[in-house]
């Protein structure tokens, strides 16, 4: 589903994001991709939603050429992938529905079809009843799972979720990721960047470690807690 | 289609609503426009005005025959009843040398008039028609051809056509025309101008907006729609506040000049627009802004990317 080869990306002022990084994700898989701040978990997202384009190598998603892509291309990608971001990317002015119908409105669904699906996202996400309430009103994880249901609601076939359970507490971590695992039971792809180690124990699912814009380790099954332990340990330059 | 149709529909209805949020920019922008299109707007109503002025002078011009010399005043008489009984003609008064005579007197203030008229003579001045065609033929094709007429009759010297007066006052018109033409580029231009520059600051006052839309897969076309629509709106209204100015200072105008048109004889003197003219306006205003939108949008949309 997702395919990289030798993948360089080097911004404009000269910070190396990634380096040669090279890996295969197969459609139905759920992998989570751990690593420091600064690691380049957030520039791969970037990559794969062509909102950046890399230096060099090669990179596939759903056997497209995404750098290759042509820019009338890019909102088709765009609409396969559903994209939970760190800093939630909500609109604060707009209700909590025109925020998770917006993926919905831009392909022109019938009004009346959005308003079933968004009902049916929100219920996924455990937020029922809330639709006309502005996401300030809501808290971080409310706010969280608002985004969650913005990713799905188009039913993509891959879901990127960078750090989607960053500040909240266990229980709420907890819940989130088990949201992203029924999703991948029903056969979407799933790939979520973390530096939250107990969810990647816990769920014992293939770990992909960046270090620095390396790829550093591909764990076919869950580390066990000491390689974990030496990959919070690791010598982590970019922390902030 | 008819979902395409629902979603321009949708997307005008949520721009309305959108300008209607943010009055003062709304009014601004509309005011901004309904005055840039109301100028040109007063220098067509000026110029038509007095294109209407003219052509109702031309429909009256004097026609002045004069006979020959040597004519005597039976075969004048015969001359005059042949034109008078011509079916462009509305009106015509001979003029005996005699008379003519004494209207010269009247018009000179020459003191010595009679001793150099009794050095000469006897009374050079011809016999004369002055004639009035009806208003039938009243442009100057039709003159032309009513002199080439007139000019078969034996025992017509000279036809003098009165013509000069209207013929200036035409190409002072087109003059103003010209100039009128001129301004309304020029303003249309600045209009496109200031029209984009609201629009930019409407783009980027909805930055997070635009960016998310792309992020889920909004379309270039569809992040832009929404600004077009902006544009053609405040154009739309623009358009319709301008001709509601222009109706309110033509009834302002209209009393003084009503009462001027009054001594000439005429009904009234002010061109008023044809609903045809009207939904010109209606559509340009609309025009320039979306094209001012377009602009501003091909500008800075591109601009906005999601990070």
């Amino acid at each position: 589903m997702i395919k990289l080869s030798q993948i360089n990306k080097r911004y404009p002022n000269g910070h190396e994001a990634l380096k040669d990084v090279s890996f295969e994700i197969a459609a139905g898989e759920m992998v989570f991709l751990a690593g420091r701040s600064g690691a380049g978990k957030s520039t791969l997202f970037k990559l794969i939603t062509r909102i950046e384009k890399q230096t060099s190598g090669s990179l596939l998603v759903d056997q497209q050429n995404v750098s290759r892509m042509r820019s009338g291309k890019i909102p088709a990608l765009r609409r396969d992938i559903g994209v939970i971001f760190q800093d939630h990317k909500l609109l604060m002015d707009r209700t909590v529905f025109d925020n998770v119908a917006l993926p919905l409105i831009v392909i022109g669904m019938p009004h009346d079809e959005i308003r079933k699906r968004v009902r049916a996202a929100l219920s996924k996400v455990g937020l029922d009843g809330k639709e006309t309430q502005k996401p300030i009103t809501l808290s971080g994880g409310e706010q969280q799972r608002v985004g969650i249901a913005r990713a799905v609601i188009n039913r993509p076939n891959i879901l990127l979720a960078d750090e989607p359970t960053g500040n909240l507490d266990e229980a709420l971590s907890d819940e989130i990721i088990d949201i992203f695992a029924d999703f991948n039971r029903v056969g979407v792809t799933v790939l979520i960047a973390t530096h939250d180690l107990r969810q990647v124990e816990r769920l014992s699912k293939r770990t992909l470690h960046l270090e620095h814009g390396e790829l550093i380790g591909d764990y076919h099954h869950a580390p066990k807690a000491k390689s974990a332990s030496s990959i919070v340990t690791g010598s982590g330059v970019f922390d902030g | 289609m008819g979902s395409y149709f629902i979603r321009h529909v949708q997307v005008m209805i949520s721009t309305l609503g959108d300008m209607v949020r943010s009055p003062a920019n709304t009014i601004n922008t509309v005011l901004i426009i309904a005055i840039t299109l109301l100028l040109p707007l007063f220098l067509y109503v000026v110029v038509k005005s007095s294109e209407g002025l003219s052509d109702s002078w031309q429909g009256r011009p004097q026609i002045s025959v004069f006979l020959q010399n040597e004519v005597s005043s039976n075969e004048a008489e015969l001359i005059f009843q042949e034109i008078q009984l011509h079916p462009s003609i509305e009106l015509a008064e001979f003029v005996t040398p005699k008379q003519a005579l004494e209207e010269f007197r009247l018009l000179s203030e020459n003191s010595s008039l009679d001793e150099e008229l009794a050095f000469l003579g006897e009374n050079p001045l011809p016999p004369s028609i002055v004639l009035m065609p009806n208003s039938g033929a009243a442009n100057s094709a039709d003159l032309s051809e009513l002199k080439q007429q007139l000019h078969k009759i034996a025992g017509i010297d000279t036809i003098r056509l009165d013509l000069d007066w209207t013929d200036r006052f035409t190409a002072i018109v087109s003059v103003v025309r010209r100039i009128g033409l001129l301004l309304s580029a020029l303003l249309a231009i600045g209009l496109i101008l200031i029209v984009g520059n609201t629009i930019k600051l409407l783009i980027y006052n909805r930055r997070d907006e635009i960016e998310i839309a792309k992020l889920v897969g909004a379309t270039n076309t569809f992040v832009k729609r929404p600004f077009l629509y902006f544009g053609a709106l405040f154009g739309l209204f623009g358009s319709v506040l301008a001709l509601g100015f222009l109706f309110i200072s033509a009834s302002l105008i209209d009393q003084p000049l009503t009462k001027l048109a009054s001594m000439y004889q005429r009904q009234s003197l002010m061109h008023s627009l044809t609903v045809y003219e009207a939904l010109i306006v209606l559509a340009i205003g609309p025009l320039l802004g979306w094209m001012a939108a377009r602009w501003s949008v091909a500008q800075h949309l591109w601009r906005i990317r999601p990070r």
